[in-house]
């Protein structure tokens, strides 16, 4: 392949050229178009990071869900037990391991702050000498 | 004794001694120019280094047929030179700048997000004059776009709409980017009075990381929508910085803004450089682009500057922009930036306008992909 066919534009920028040439000679109705586009792209991203920003720093509240009377008391945050919930896993807990249970906590805790269960970095094999 | 004589010659017509016309050596001399204000002058050395040595081997005479030459299909260097052809090297670049840029000054700051358009005008402006100077649409876009400083987006422009112009375009848009403080210190001197130099802004608020998060989603959607002729660039550069702020990919940003763009950055300049041939290079042609490249990016920076005092007008007195960081709404980040810096520090010491200007710096890369998808989409 030549250098010549190497560096051809293809038909179809050719032909929307020719169109553009014909349509818009001096190029002020192409760039009046774009210039008016690049701007409004800009200030919708404006529009919405102010936006953003505004109910991220609590400038404007989220409204918040109200739900009936009757129904408050059984709502409650995802994951996170009734003290009713609580106390029974505590008992449970006491009732069947004792005082082990925080045994393995507290070697667990120990492992892990000492740095010797591994590395921090998934996937990434260390070899720790002796 | 005779053939040894005529195998000697023989070999002696392969040599580039035998081939070297004066236009390869003009271009030899100024690959090597490049490499010298890059090493000498600091100047954009991780471009002109590369763009440099490869105008060098670019310009190289070699007899036709050897299949050593950019433009020889199969050749090593046609091959490395197809992402710059078919456009998929900028986009890579892209990913890096994603990767490494930090959109907090233009997240706490978004009024500063049309500076950058503004600065785009430049482009448009230098597409009015091409046409009027002979060019058709199709390369009036492709030149125009070097007002946008931003070398990958000149390149991925060219590569579409006038390949045979993309040697000179993307050498003239590296060469002005590199040029930057020369170019824009006195426009910024010449448009802005004493007092407005000194106005100091507000240091920006600090950002969530949630809103880091959010910025490149929501970023992307709204300008890929409205120019999905932009969707490569603008993905890549949204994609680039939400591996980055996301923070459960972490070893996949470093990746993107170290070792990946690197070496895109190596395969881009080199084979940019190497398109330079002195018989497609030096052209009357090429001059032409090298005066609207230096036009465009004079109006983007003038408009970048004006655009500011105008805003200023409907700004309260503690909420006014310093106009000296109206030129980084074109997108050489950091480098317009630590002009409006530079040029700041110069008439108050504690003045330090890097952060505020880095917000329209940043929004320029968004405007100049932008500006890219629409004139792909008017002439692509």
């Amino acid at each position: 392949m030549n250098t010549f066919v190497l560096l051809q534009v293809s038909e179809q920028v050719a032909i929307k050229s020719a169109d553009i040439a014909s349509k818009d000679p001096h190029g002020i109705i192409i760039s009046g178009v774009s210039v008016s586009v690049v701007f409004a792209a800009l200030v919708i991203l404006f529009f919405a990071y102010t936006f953003i920003g505004k109910l991220s720093s609590g400038q404007i509240k989220t409204p918040k869900l109200k739900l009936p009377s009757f129904r408050r008391k059984a709502v409650k945050p995802a994951g996170e037990p009734t003290s009713e919930e609580a106390a029974a896993i505590a008992m449970a807990l006491e009732k069947e391991y004792g005082g082990e249970t925080y045994a393995a906590i507290g070697l667990a805790l120990h492992q892990y702050l000492s740095d010797m269960v591994h590395d921090n970095e998934s996937y990434i094999i260390t070899i720790r000498r002796k | 004794m005779n053939t040894v004589i005529e195998s000697l010659y023989q070999f002696w017509q392969y040599t580039g001694f035998a081939n070297m016309t004066y236009q390869h050596l003009i271009m030899v001399i100024i690959g090597i120019a490049f490499i010298t204000v890059a090493i000498k002058k600091d100047w954009e050395p991780l471009l002109l280094v590369p763009i440099g040595f490869g105008m060098i081997i670019g310009n190289i005479p070699f007899t036709e047929g050897l299949n050593v030459g950019i433009y020889e299909e199969g050749s090593v260097m046609n091959i490395l030179y197809q992402g710059v052809q078919k456009g998929w090297y900028p986009p890579l670049i892209f990913l890096g700048i994603g990767a490494m840029t930090d959109f907090s000054a233009l997240i706490s700051q978004p009024r500063l997000m049309l500076i950058g358009a503004a600065a785009q005008i430049g482009i448009f402006g230098a597409y009015t004059i091409a046409l009027h100077l002979g060019f058709n649409p199709a390369e009036a876009g492709a030149i125009g776009i070097i007002g946008g400083a931003d070398g990958p987006t000149a390149i991925f422009l060219s590569s579409k709409l006038a390949p045979h112009l993309m040697g000179a375009i993307a050498v003239s848009a590296y060469s002005y980017m590199a040029l930057v403080p020369v170019i824009q210190r006195p426009i910024m001197l010449m448009l802005t009075t004493k007092k407005e130099r000194l106005i100091r802004m507000k240091p920006p608020r600090a950002v969530t990381q949630k809103e880091k998060i959010i910025f490149p989603i929501v970023g992307f959607i709204l300008t890929a929508m409205i120019v999905p002729s932009g969707m490569a660039l603008l993905g890549m550069l949204f994609f680039g910085n939400l591996l980055k702020e996301s923070g459960v990919t972490k070893r996949l940003a470093e990746t993107a803004r170290g070792p990946l763009i690197d070496v895109v950055t190596i395969l881009i300049g080199l084979t940019v450089g190497c398109s330079t041939q002195a018989n497609v290079f030096l052209t009357g042609n090429s001059v032409k682009i090298f005066a609207l490249g230096l036009i465009s990016f004079i109006i983007a920076t003038t408009c970048g500057v004006l655009f500011v005092k105008l805003m200023n007008l409907f700004c309260k007195p503690e909420n006014k922009i310093n106009p000296l960081i109206g030129n980084a709404g074109v997108s050489a980040v950091p480098d317009s930036a630590r002009v409006s810096q530079n040029v700041g520090k110069e008439f108050d010491k504690n003045n330090h306008l890097l952060m505020h200007a880095m917000a329209p710096n940043v929004a320029g890369v968004i405007g100049s992909a932008v500006a890219a998808g629409i004139l792909l989409s008017f002439l692509g």
